[in-house]
C-alpha cells in the first residue's frame, strides 16, 4: 500500500555539492519493523557554469561529468519514526578534449543519516494531510579532497539539517508537497594552509556556507497506486560565501545557489511484492557558483519486514 | 515528547559541532614583542639602492625642550588617551614590527590579483594593461615573476629606508616621548631606540608607495591602511608628529628611488609579442630539436613572460652565470626513466604525495611560491624577535635571492623551451594545474631553494629545516604531474647558485 512505499531520491550530487545527497523530502513512512533498501545510479554533467552570476563555459574543464552510485535504507523504528541512511560512491571527470588535463576524482563520499517523524497524519473526506519533520547528519567517509573543484566528490564538511515537510494527497491520487530545510554546514580542511576568500585566510580550514533547501512537488498516483509521476522544483541558497573569481576554480567557501526542475516516476511491481523501480531527470534552471547541470538517475527499491 | 527529545538532541549536536569549528585566522598570529636586539650600528649597514644610510638628508629635529616639541608632546598625550576600541584594535594589529603586516598586505594583494586572463569569446586573449588597470582583465596579473618582483622592491626599499632611519636615529639621539614625559603610556614595550625618525612611518610610506605602483587599483585601500597605521603610532604613544613626518619623508624618497629602478628594469617588456615569442621557440627548436607548446583550449599565443630573463638582476652578474646544463633529450634513457616515474606517481597517487602537491601548489588565486616563502619568513622573524631593520634585511635578501633565481629560471625555461609532461605523455592527467610556460627548470624548486638558502644563512639554528621544505616544494611539482624530476633537481641547484650571490653580499653588509 501507499503508506508502505518509500521513495528515496538522491537529488543532486553534482558539482560543488549544490545540494547534498540524502534529501529525505518525501512524505512516505515505513511501518515499524519494515525496511526499504535502495540502490541507484545517477549521471550528471554540465558544460556551462555560473561564475558568480555570470553563466559561462570553460574549455579548461570542458564538460564536467559526475557519476554517483548509492545505496541506502529506511527502517521503521517505532510508530511514526523512521531511520534513514545513504552512502554514495562518486566519480568525476572531464570530457575530452579539454585544456586542463586534470585528473578526475573518485571515492566513497559521505555517510548521510536521518531520523524522520510523522507529526500529523489526518485523513478527511477530501484526502490526507501530513506534516513531517526530519533531522539529518552527514560526515565524510574517505579522505577525498574537497578543495579540488570542480572534480572534488564532496564538500568534506559535517552537516546537520532539520526539515519540515507538508503534503496533501487527494482521494483521487493527486498530491502536492512542500519542504523547507536549514542545513548547518561546518568546515572542511584543504591541503593548503592559505587561501583567498575576499581577503587572506592563513589556515587550511574553510567555512562551508550553511544553506536553506526547499522543494515544491506536484504528482499523481496511478495504476491502482502502483505508479506515480511527479514534477518538482528544488532550491538551494547558501547564506554566506564568496563568488568564484574570474576564470578561477571554485572552492568550498563559495556562495552556491541552485534551482533545479525535475521530473520523476516510480513503479511498484504487482507481481513481486515490495519491489519498485524509479527514474528521474533534472535540469538546473538557475544558479550561482555552480554548474548548470543536467542529471538523470534510476534506482531499485525493495521493501520487506525485518521484525 | 519524542519530538522534543529530537530537537534537544539536534541542539546538542549543533553545539558539539560548533565546538569543533576552528578559528579562521585572517592574519599571521603574532602580537607586539620585545626585540632581541636594536642594532645600534644598523645605520652603518650597506644599503642596496642608495649609497648609504646618509644619502637621503634628514634635518636635525627640534630639541625636546623646544616649544614645538612640547606642543607635539601634548598632542601625543591627547591622541594616546581615551582610546576607542577601533584604535586599540589598530594598535594591536599593526604591532611594533609593522614591516610584517605590510608584507602580509602584499601577500594578500598578490593572491587577489593572481588571476590568469581568460579567453575572449572569439578565442583570443587580452592582456592586462598597466595604462588602464581597471579594464578587463585587471592589471596586474600577479603571477610568480610579478609577485617576487613586487616583494623584492617592497623589501629592498624598506631595508634601505630603515638603514637611513637608523642612521639618523643614532646621529640625533632624540629620546622616545615616554622617556621625555613618563606620564605617556606606550602600547608597545619601550625598546631604547631613538625616536626620530619613526621607523614605522618609513615602512608605512615605502609600503604604500611601492604597493600602489604595483597594484594601482588598490590605491585607496593602501592609502587608508597607511593612514590608520600612521595614526596608530600616536594612539600607541610611540612617536610625536615630527618623528612621523621625518619617517614619511624618508619613505617617499626611497620609494621613488626604488620605483625609478623598477620603471626601467625590463619588466614592462617581459610579456613579449607573439613574433618575438615564436622566434624564441624557433631558436630553441633549432638548437635542441624540441619545443614547448601551450595546449590550453584555446591555446595561449605567448607563454608567461618569455623575457623575464632580461629583467635587471639584483646580485647575480648575468643569467648565464647560473644557467643549468641542458635537460635530457626526449627519447634518451634518462628521459624515459622520468616518463616512467611520472606515470608511477600518477597511477599510485597516495594521500601523502597528494598533500605535498597541494600544500606547495601555490597556484592561481594564491600568493604564489615567493609569497609562501614570505609567509614562512614572518614566522621566523617573530620567533627570533627581529627588530624591523633586521626583519627588512631578512626579507630584502630573501626576495632579492628569489627574484634573481626566478630570472635565471625563466632564462632556462625559454632558452631550453622544454616540453611539459602533458605535452609528451599521451593521455597524461595531472592533479595540479600545468602553468603556461616551459618545464625546465621548475620555478617552485628554484624559488624555494633560493629562499631556503637565505633562511638557513639567517637562522642556522634551524639546521636543515628550510632546505628540507625546499626539497619538498620541488618534488611536489613532480607529484603534481606538471614537472619532470630533473626540472626539480636541477632547479634546486639553480636556486642555490642564485642565492649564493645574494648571500655573498649579505655577509659583507655589516649586519653579522
Amino acid at each position: 500500500m501507499l503508506k508502505n512505499t518509500f521513495l528515496f531520491i538522491l537529488l543532486s550530487l553534482f558539482l560543488a555539492e549544490t545540494v547534498k545527497g540524502q534529501t529525505t523530502t518525501d512524505a512516505i513512512m515505513m511501518q515499524p519493523g519494515e525496511i526499504c533498501l535502495v540502490a541507484g545510479f545517477e549521471h550528471s554533467w554540465f558544460d556551462h557554469y555560473w561564475e558568480g552570476p555570470l553563466l559561462r563555459t570553460n574549455a579548461t574543464v570542458a564538460t564536467v561529468n559526475r557519476n554517483t552510485a548509492f545505496a541506502g535504507a529506511a527502517v521503521g523504528l517505532i510508530d511514526r519514526l523512521n531511520f534513514l541512511f545513504t552512502i554514495p560512491y562518486v566519480q568525476t571527470y572531464s570530457s575530452e578534449p579539454n585544456g586542463g588535463k586534470f585528473a578526475g576524482a573518485r571515492g566513497i563520499q559521505d555517510l548521510n543519516v536521518a531520523l524522520k517523524y510523522d507529526l500529523i497524519d489526518r485523513e478527511t473526506s477530501a484526502g490526507t494531510f501530513q506534516v513531517l519533520t526530519n533531522i539529518g547528519y552527514s560526515t565524510r567517509l574517505s579522505n577525498y579532497l574537497s578543495d579540488y573543484r570542480p572534480y572534488s566528490i564532496g564538500s568534506g564538511n559535517q552537516e546537520v539539517n532539520i526539515r519540515g515537510i507538508a503534503q496533501f494527497r487527494s482521494t483521487k491520487g493527486y498530491y502536492g508537497r512542500g519542504s523547507l530545510a536549514y542545513l548547518w554546514r561546518g568546515q572542511t580542511k584543504a591541503e593548503r594552509d592559505y587561501y583567498y576568500n575576499n581577503g587572506s585566510y592563513f589556515t587550511a580550514w574553510m567555512d562551508v556556507p550553511s544553506a536553506v533547501h526547499y522543494q515544491l512537488v506536484a504528482g499523481k498516483w496511478m495504476l491502482d497506486s502502483h505508479f506515480k509521476a511527479e514534477v518538482s522544483f528544488t532550491g538551494l541558497q547558501s547564506l554566506s560565501g564568496d563568488d568564484i573569481r574570474f576564470y578561477n576554480a571554485a572552492q568550498p567557501t563559495n556562495r552556491v545557489h541552485a534551482g533545479i526542475g525535475m521530473v520523476n516516476a516510480q513503479y511498484y511491481f504487482k507481481a513481486i511484492q515490495g519491489l519498485g523501480v524509479l527514474g528521474y531527470y533534472g535540469y538546473t534552471l538557475s544558479g550561482r557558483n555552480t554548474g548548470k547541470a543536467q542529471m538523470w538517475g534510476g534506482g531499485v527499491t525493495y521493501q520487506f519486514p525485518i521484525w | 515528547m519524542k519530538i522534543k527529545h529530537n530537537y534537544i538532541a539536534l541542539g546538542a549536536i549543533i553545539l558539539l559541532l560548533a565546538g569543533c569549528e576552528k578559528d579562521l585566522p585572517r592574519y599571521n598570529d603574532f602580537q607586539a614583542y620585545s626585540f632581541s636586539s636594536v642594532d645600534e650600528n644598523g645605520g652603518n649597514w650597506k644599503t642596496i639602492l642608495v649609497s648609504g644610510g646618509d644619502q637621503i638628508a634628514v634635518p636635525e629635529p627640534e630639541a625636546v625642550t623646544s616649544n614645538t616639541y612640547q606642543a607635539e608632546l601634548t598632542a601625543l598625550k591627547t591622541a594616546s588617551s581615551d582610546l576607542t576600541l577601533d584604535q586599540k584594535d589598530a594598535i594591536s594589529y599593526w604591532t611594533n614590527n609593522p614591516f610584517l603586516r605590510w608584507n602580509e598586505i602584499a601577500q594578500e594583494l598578490v593572491a587577489k590579483y593572481n588571476l590568469i586572463p581568460g579567453p575572449n569569446a572569439d578565442g583570443t586573449y587580452t592582456l592586462p594593461n598597466p595604462q588602464n588597470p581597471g579594464a578587463t582583465p585587471n592589471f596586474p596579473f600577479a603571477h610568480p615573476p610579478y609577485a617576487v618582483r613586487a616583494l623584492a622592491y617592497l623589501s629592498v626599499a624598506s631595508f634601505d629606508g630603515l638603514i637611513t632611519a637608523w642612521h639618523y636615529k643614532y646621529a640625533y639621539q632624540r629620546p622616545q616621548p615616554s622617556d621625555v614625559d613618563p606620564s605617556i603610556v606606550t602600547a608597545y614595550e619601550a625598546n631604547g631606540l631613538p625616536s626620530y625618525p619613526s621607523d614605522a612611518a618609513v615602512i608605512a610610506r615605502v609600503s604604500r608607495d611601492i604597493l600602489t605602483k604595483m597594484f594601482p587599483l588598490e590605491a585607496d585601500y593602501l592609502a587608508q591602511k597607511e593612514e590608520e597605521h600612521l595614526a596608530s603610532l600616536q594612539w600607541a604613544g610611540m612617536h610625536v608628529a615630527s618623528d612621523i613626518e621625518a619617517g614619511v619623508d624618508i619613505g617617499d624618497q626611497i620609494a621613488k628611488i626604488a620605483l625609478d629602478r623598477a620603471a626601467t628594469d625590463g619588466m614592462s617588456k617581459a610579456q613579449c609579442p607573439k613574433p618575438v615569442s615564436d622566434s624564441i621557440q624557433a631558436a630553441a627548436f633549432a638548437r635542441f630539436g624540441w619545443k614547448w607548446d601551450n595546449i590550453e583550449i584555446p591555446a595561449r599565443p605567448v607563454g608567461l613572460t618569455p623575457l623575464f630573463s632580461k629583467v635587471r638582476l639584483w646580485n647575480v652578474p648575468n643569467v648565464e652565470a647560473i644557467r643549468p646544463v641542458a635537460p635530457p633529450t626526449p627519447g634518451s634513457a634518462e628521459y624515459e626513466e622520468d616518463v616512467k616515474l611520472l606515470k608511477y606517481y600518477a597511477d599510485n597517487m597516495n594521500p601523502e604525495w597528494r598533500a605535498i602537491a597541494n600544500f606547495w601548489q601555490d597556484g592561481l588565486g594564491t600568493y604564489t611560491p615567493p609569497g609562501h616563502w614570505n609567509r614562512i619568513s614572518i614566522d621566523y622573524a617573530v620567533k627570533y624577535a627581529l627588530n624591523p631593520l633586521r626583519t627588512a634585511r631578512l626579507f630584502a635578501y630573501l626576495n632579492m635571492a628569489m627574484m634573481d633565481a626566478g630570472i635565471g629560471c625563466w632564462d632556462a625555461k625559454y632558452y631550453y623551451h622544454y616540453p611539459r609532461p602533458i605535452n609528451q605523455i599521451p593521455n597524461f592527467k595531472t592533479i595540479a594545474g600545468t602553468p603556461n610556460f616551459p618545464s625546465y627548470t621548475s620555478g617552485h624548486s628554484v624559488f624555494s631553494a633560493a629562499a631556503a638558502e637565505v633562511l638557513t644563512y639567517l637562522f642556522p639554528q634551524e639546521n636543515d629545516l628550510f632546505r628540507n621544505w625546499a626539497l619538498e616544494a620541488a618534488i611536489s611539482r613532480v607529484y603534481g604531474g606538471i614537472h619532470w624530476s630533473f626540472d626539480a633537481k636541477v632547479g634546486t641547484k639553480e636556486g642555490i647558485d642564485a642565492a649564493n650571490y645574494s648571500l655573498e653580499r649579505a655577509r659583507a653588509d655589516g649586519a653579522d
